[in-house]
C-alpha cells in the first residue's frame, strides 16, 4: 500500500513536470517552430515534450501515473483554454492524455513482455520508445476524434509526440550524465 | 514497485540509451556492479561490498577486477562511500533533480 506522502510527492513531481514541459512547448518551442515553418499546415507542436513526461511517468508509476498526471494535464488545459477546459471534448482530451500510456504498457505486458521497471530486469530504453510511439498513434487518433480536427493534424501530433519523447529522454540523459560528472 | 527508487530506475534506463549512443563511460564489469548495487540498494540503505561480491552478476568476476571496478565507479560518481557507516558500505548515487 502506497503511503499518502509518497503519492503526494508523485503527484507534485509528475504534474509539475507535465505543466512545465507544456509551458516550454507552447510558449517557447512552438513560437520558434512558427518562425522556421511559416507555411506549416498545422498549429500542432512538432516537439511535444509533455508526451515524454506522460510516457516516462506511465513507465515508472504504472496505473498510479493517471492520478499523478491528472492535476498537471488539467492545469495545462485550463492554462490554454480557460473555462473551455470543461467542455466535453477537452475533458475527453484530458482523459486520453492520462489513460493511454499506462494502458499501452499494460497491453504490451499482456501481449508481449513486461517492460516496466523491475528488480530483475534491465530497463530497455528502445522498448519504452516503442511504447511511446504506440501511445502517440493511439493518442493522436483519439484526440483528433475528440477535437474533430482535420485528419492531417494527426501526423503533426504523431511527429510532435515521438520527437518530444526522444528529445526529453535525450535531455534527461545529458542532465544525468552531467550531474554524474560533476559529482565525481 | 514502491520499493524501487524511481530516480535510479530512470537513471538505469537512460544509461542504456547512453550506451546505445556510444557515450557510456562504464566497462562491462563496472556496469554489472552498478546494476547489482542499484538492485541491492533498493532493498536496503546502502550496499555492502560482501553483498555485491555474492551477487549473481559477479559470479565470473575476479576479486582484483571487482575492486578496481568498484574504485572506478566511486571515482566516476556512480557510487559513494557511506559517510556515517562502517567501511565497505556504498550508496548508489541518484542525482537530485
Amino acid at each position: 500500500m502506497l503511503r499518502l506522502p509518497a503519492l503526494v510527492v508523485e503527484i507534485a513531481v509528475a504534474s509539475t513536470a507535465y505543466f512545465v514541459a507544456s509551458i516550454l512547448t507552447f510558449e517557447v518551442l512552438t513560437p520558434v517552430q512558427d518562425l522556421f515553418f511559416v507555411d506549416f499546415y498545422s498549429s500542432a507542436s512538432l516537439l511535444f515534450l509533455p508526451h515524454g513526461v506522460r510516457v516516462l511517468t506511465a513507465w515508472l508509476l504504472g496505473w498510479r501515473s493517471i492520478i499523478a498526471l491528472l492535476p498537471g494535464v488539467f492545469l495545462t488545459y485550463f492554462y490554454l483554454a480557460g473555462m473551455k477546459a470543461f467542455l466535453p471534448s477537452r475533458l475527453a482530451g484530458i482523459a486520453i492524455a492520462v489513460l493511454v500510456a499506462p494502458i499501452v504498457f499494460e497491453t504490451i505486458a499482456r501481449l508481449w513482455r513486461d517492460i516496466r521497471p523491475s528488480l530483475n530486469r534491465e530497463p530497455c530504453w528502445y522498448c519504452v520508445m516503442g511504447a511511446g510511439v504506440i501511445s502517440a498513434i493511439v493518442i493522436g487518433i483519439l484526440t483528433n476524434l475528440a477535437f474533430g480536427s482535420p485528419p492531417l493534424d494527426y501526423f503533426a501530433f504523431f511527429i510532435g509526440d515521438v520527437l518530444g519523447l526522444f528529445v526529453l529522454m535525450l535531455i534527461l540523459m545529458l542532465v544525468f550524465r552531467q550531474l554524474r560528472k560533476a559529482s565525481s | 514497485m514502491t520499493d524501487i527508487s524511481k530516480i535510479t530506475e530512470l537513471r538505469k534506463l537512460l544509461l542504456g540509451m547512453e550506451r546505445a549512443m556510444g557515450l557510456e563511460d562504464l566497462s562491462a564489469v563496472e556496469r554489472d556492479i552498478y546494476y547489482a548495487a542499484s538492485e541491492l540498494a533498493s532493498r536496503n540503505h546502502g550496499v555492502r561490498t560482501t553483498g555485491l561480491l555474492s551477487h549473481d552478476l559477479m559470479e565470473n568476476v575476479s576479486r582484483p577486477t571487482f575492486f578496481r571496478a568498484l574504485k572506478s565507479l566511486v571515482n566516476k560518481g556512480y557510487l559513494s562511500q557511506a559517510s556515517t557507516s562502517r567501511r565497505g558500505v556504498y550508496m548508489v548515487n541518484a542525482p537530485q533533480v
